[in-house]
């Protein structure tokens, strides 16, 4: 399979490394020989100097035969003209273009229909709030992702101390647990990836990711021994696109919200569009405005600058000062590994929920959606099985599962299973799996995705 | 630097080079000849220091191969290579010393094709396979053949492509590395299947066609007959040999493009007219020197002045005269020839043609500057500006080139060899060609070479063959801080 990404910034460097990874071919289009270079030197991809934009590119990229074009530049007009562009020299490519201006929100379904014919518009904006709203109904949970149209979540929380599941062997659960049983799928431990077996421990300081249907969520986390009351008053520093589109979420639920903005302009604008959310001029990081502001009383404080650096220090600060959850905003890939010895947990990142929106894109089709875990070491796929395919009428344990993977969660029509080494799974199942990187392609091929990819 | 990971995909390579032993151990079963045993022990021992490499890098995880890591892989990986491929030469007792065998080896996996040994058809078939068969997996690259078959080559495998075929402008046919590599090694063994049936559709023995064949396309040039083509003495085969190793000397990307049916590749590609004029402009005017002066006839002087201009020019290094019999403006035109070389991304070795046009190219832009101080111009191939860090770095190879090409025949020179023959020997291991000039002539060998000027043509070869950069950076300290 031939994919275009047109831009190779952060974005379209990460799905290029992911897509490159599971053999497909690559194509990377950027007018920056800088930009190209690294993806050359580290990537396996073909990469091409030239505006994405220009008809004349695109066709020495051999768009005729690409199954799958990505305008993911950092500029919305390029990507919409490339759109353009591909559509008039290759209809049949799907096309996929990163559109981050809210302006443009009505009009996703008729770029559809009309003009330009885009495939897909992913706007990361609107996936991120989703995830910090998530983040913020979830006590305690550093990740959050939902499956099955939200009817199966994917926790990630961090173990701590006085835990009563600390140090407890996974083999040990049921007999410890009598009503709910939460899936631990993955355990990240010293930033290294572990796919547990029944010997394994839990241990504190893990960040365990678990499955379980969402009516069960407060359960299960009860048994994690986080349980928080509901939250009431939230702070918001950075009143961006993405601050404004919090705050206005969180103006239609009964949650007080307050916003900090540097730039008196953009103060104005929101004042003006905001109604009950309470509009701050200063700096996030002003130690002064913070504790005036009543910081302490907060129940979360989210940092949503466009500068990572001020993020993360207010953060700190608000930590500091007893806020238990703070999520924070940050941009570089490389700082994420960082986050969690500095004690910033909950972490979003538009970029990343870009290329978690365009994986499950591109992967559209039997495997129904796509997440990676943070650091990017696996990713959690729902799939559907299909009565070809090597995963269906055998014993799990006989099919061969690659290590690395793990079956999660089997849903029958309305029904969740939890599957053992005999569960069978019937065609039109839908699955979630768990895959360590290198055991996603395998995993592809047990599911035979591979011959009806689109 | 991740030693362990260099250490472990040279030990995977060993291994695989010790897999491509068996063939001439069949062959030799076949013949029934005397290079049975030193096949098998060669085979066992260039297995165990595969092993042995592996097993120092097993434990390594890398993904990440960096530029450093590239080029300390392929620089190793060739010498390893040079060093398990003498065994078999050394082994059979062919080769007095191990330095001649290391000599015959390197000069056959770099494509050089300059021999130490003297009566060629005393060898042994097997060995003599062997010997043809290191100059084609060396012509089109064992990095490049370990990226097409060992997926694990896959990662970084960019990077090694590039420390092994450093060409200015590096053209990528699929965006996946492997799937490049498989293409050029499929249409590299295709050209080479055409080349052994026409010859063998010409009456040469089975053996002998897929010997010539095996070292005609990678420009290599060892002959199973003592005195090389000659030898045959037929017109079909000089011009079947000549128009194949023309082919050798295009671009393998644009054979690509051709048997996809695009048939004026060649003609599109301005780097290709360059090759393929200079090879006409020459060969008609060492012809016409040759013309009464040696030969009566003027179908004579082409038949001889062709195929040692095309010889000479990829590369190769076969003969059907003894140029040094020859005028000195031939001569001289033979020398350039061997700076000159063939195409960039060909097997071919010498300076490239691409590197002498970009050359020529920035010469002509620095003259029109003085002329029209004002102008702003760019070097261009193809209607395409070439970056300015291309040009530095054609400009600092044809430097390095030169410069080495110096060092090593002052230091030949020293070692008690007269100034033709330093000068010869260098030109023509430098740029992989094989024979030189004076002692290293068409019709001598290296064999009188003293032992460490041998050393020093190893070197030569290998500068030669990995285009200098990813051999000499191997030189600088800064190469190995951490």
């Amino acid at each position: 399979m031939k994919v275009i990404i047109i831009g190779a910034g952060e974005v379209g460097f990460h799905i290029a490394s992911h897509l490159s990874r599971e053999n497909k071919d690559v194509i990377v289009v950027d007018r920056n020989p800088e930009a190209l270079r690294r993806v050359s030197d580290n990537l396996d991809v073909q990469v091409l100097q030239g505006s994405g934009s220009s008809p004349v590119v695109l066709k020495e990229a051999g768009i005729g035969s690409a199954e799958i074009m990505l305008a993911v530049t950092n500029s919305d007009e390029a990507n919409l003209v490339a759109c353009l562009a591909a559509n008039i020299i290759s209809p049949s490519t799907k096309k996929l273009a990163r559109l981050r201006n809210a302006d443009y929100d009505d009009y996703h379904e008729i770029f559809r229909e009309k003009a330009p014919h885009i495939d897909t518009v992913i706007n990361p904006d609107i996936e991120v709030v989703k995830t910090i709203y998530r983040m913020m109904k979830v006590p305690g949970a550093v990740d959050v992702g939902e499956f099955a149209d939200g009817r199966i979540m994917f926790v990630g929380i961090r173990l701590e101390e006085h835990s009563p599941l600390n140090g407890i062997k996974l083999i040990d659960l049921p007999a410890k647990l009598k009503g709910v049983r939460p899936l631990i799928t993955a355990i990240m431990r010293d930033e290294e990836l572990i796919i547990p077996r029944g010997k394994d421990r839990l241990k504190a300081g893990d960040l365990v990711y678990y499955i379980t249907a969402s009516e069960q969520l407060q359960e299960t986390l009860a048994v994690f021994g986080k349980q928080e009351p509901p939250l009431k008053r939230v702070l918001i520093i950075g009143g961006g696109r993405i601050g404004y589109r919090l705050a206005a979420l969180l103006e239609n639920q009964p949650i007080a919200c307050k916003i900090i903005e540097r730039n008196p302009e953009k103060c104005d604008r929101l004042a003006e569009r905001l109604n009950k959310a309470v509009v701050l001029h200063g700096d996030g990081s002003d130690q002064g405005l913070l504790a005036e502001e009543n910081v302490g009383e907060m129940d979360a404080v989210v940092t949503l600058t466009n500068d990572e650096e001020t993020n993360i220090l207010a953060s700190l600060l608000a930590r500091r000062m007893g806020i238990r959850k703070c999520i924070t905003r940050i941009s570089k890939f490389s700082y994420f590994p960082l986050m969690s010895t500095i004690g910033i947990d909950q972490v979003v990142s538009p970029r990343l929920s870009a290329i978690n929106s365009i994986l499950q894109h591109v992967r559209r089709g039997k495997v129904l959606s796509a997440m990676s875990i943070k650091g990017e070491q696996a990713e959690i796929l729902e799939a559907m099985a299909m009565a070809t395919s090597a995963i269906v009428s055998k014993p799990l344990r006989s099919v061969g599962v690659p290590k690395g993977a793990l079956v999660a969660a089997v849903i029958r029509k309305e029904q969740i299973i939890i599957p053992t080494g005999d569960t069978v799974i019937e065609p039109d199942d839908r699955i979630i799996i768990v895959a360590r990187r290198e055991a996603i392609l395998q995993v592809e091929k047990i599911l035979a995705v591979k011959l009806e990819f689109f | 630097m991740h030693w362990r990971h260099v250490f472990k995909v040279v030990g995977v390579l060993t291994i695989a080079l010790a897999c491509t032993m068996i063939i001439p151990l069949l062959v030799g079963l076949f013949y029934q000849d005397r290079s049975i045993l030193p096949f098998g022990i060669a085979l066992a021992a260039t297995l165990a220091g595969g092993t042995a490499f592996f097993l120092v890098g097993r434990t390594d995880r890398t993904e990440f191969v960096s530029q450093r890591e590239g080029m300390a892989i392929v620089a190793l990986g060739w010498t390893v290579a040079g060093v398990f491929g003498a065994l078999p030469f050394y082994f059979e007792g062919e080769c007095p010393t191990f330095v001649d065998a290391f000599f015959e080896s390197v000069s056959g996996f770099t494509t050089t094709g300059a021999s130490v040994l003297t009566d060629i058809e005393a060898v042994s078939r097997g060995l003599l396979l062997w010997r043809s068969l290191i100059q084609w997996l060396g012509g089109m690259g064992i990095i490049v053949l370990g990226i097409a078959i060992l997926p694990f080559l896959g990662v970084g495998g960019m990077q090694l492509y590039k420390a092994e075929v450093p060409t200015p402008v590096p053209d990528k046919l699929q965006p996946r590395i492997r799937d490049t590599a498989m293409i050029l090694w499929k249409v590299y063994a295709l050209i080479t299947a055409a080349e052994v049936l026409a010859l063998w559709a010409g009456g040469m023995s089975f053996y002998d066609a897929v010997n010539h064949a095996m070292t005609t396309l990678p420009t290599g040039g060892f002959s199973t007959k003592n005195a090389s083509v000659a030898q045959f003495g037929s017109l079909y085969f000089d011009l079947v040999i000549a128009f194949f190793m023309v082919l050798a000397g295009i671009n393998f990307s644009l054979h690509y493009q051709m048997l996809r049916g695009e048939t004026l590749a060649f003609w599109r590609d301005s780097e290709c007219r360059f090759f393929l004029g200079a090879v006409l402009v020459l060969t008609l005017v060492v012809s016409f020197d040759i013309w009464g002066s040696v030969y009566a006839t003027i179908g004579e002087s082409l038949r001889y002045g062709v195929f040692q201009v095309v010889s000479i020019v990829t590369t190769t290094g076969y003969a059907t005269a003894d140029y040094e019999q020859w005028p000195a403006m031939s001569q001289l035109i033979l020398l350039l020839c061997m700076f000159l070389g063939a195409s960039a991304g060909s097997t071919g070795g010498g300076m490239k043609c691409l590197r002498i046009m970009l050359c020529f190219k920035f010469c002509y832009k620095e003259l029109f500057s003085l002329i029209h101080p004002r102008a702003v111009t760019h070097v261009k191939i193809a209607g395409k500006g070439v970056p300015d860090d291309v040009l530095r770095s054609v400009l600092g190879f044809l430097a390095l080139y030169m410069g080495l090409f110096g060092l090593c025949s002052v230091l030949l020179a020293g070692l008690g060899v007269d100034m033709t023959t330093a000068f010869g020997a260098v030109a023509a291991t430098l740029g992989n060609i094989g024979p030189g000039f004076g002692m290293v002539g068409p019709v001598e060998n290296y064999a009188l070479i003293p032992g460490l000027g041998k050393w020093l043509l190893i070197w030569c070869m290998l500068l030669g063959r990995l285009e200098i950069y990813t051999l000499i950076i191997l030189l600088v300290p800064e190469f190995y801080r951490k």
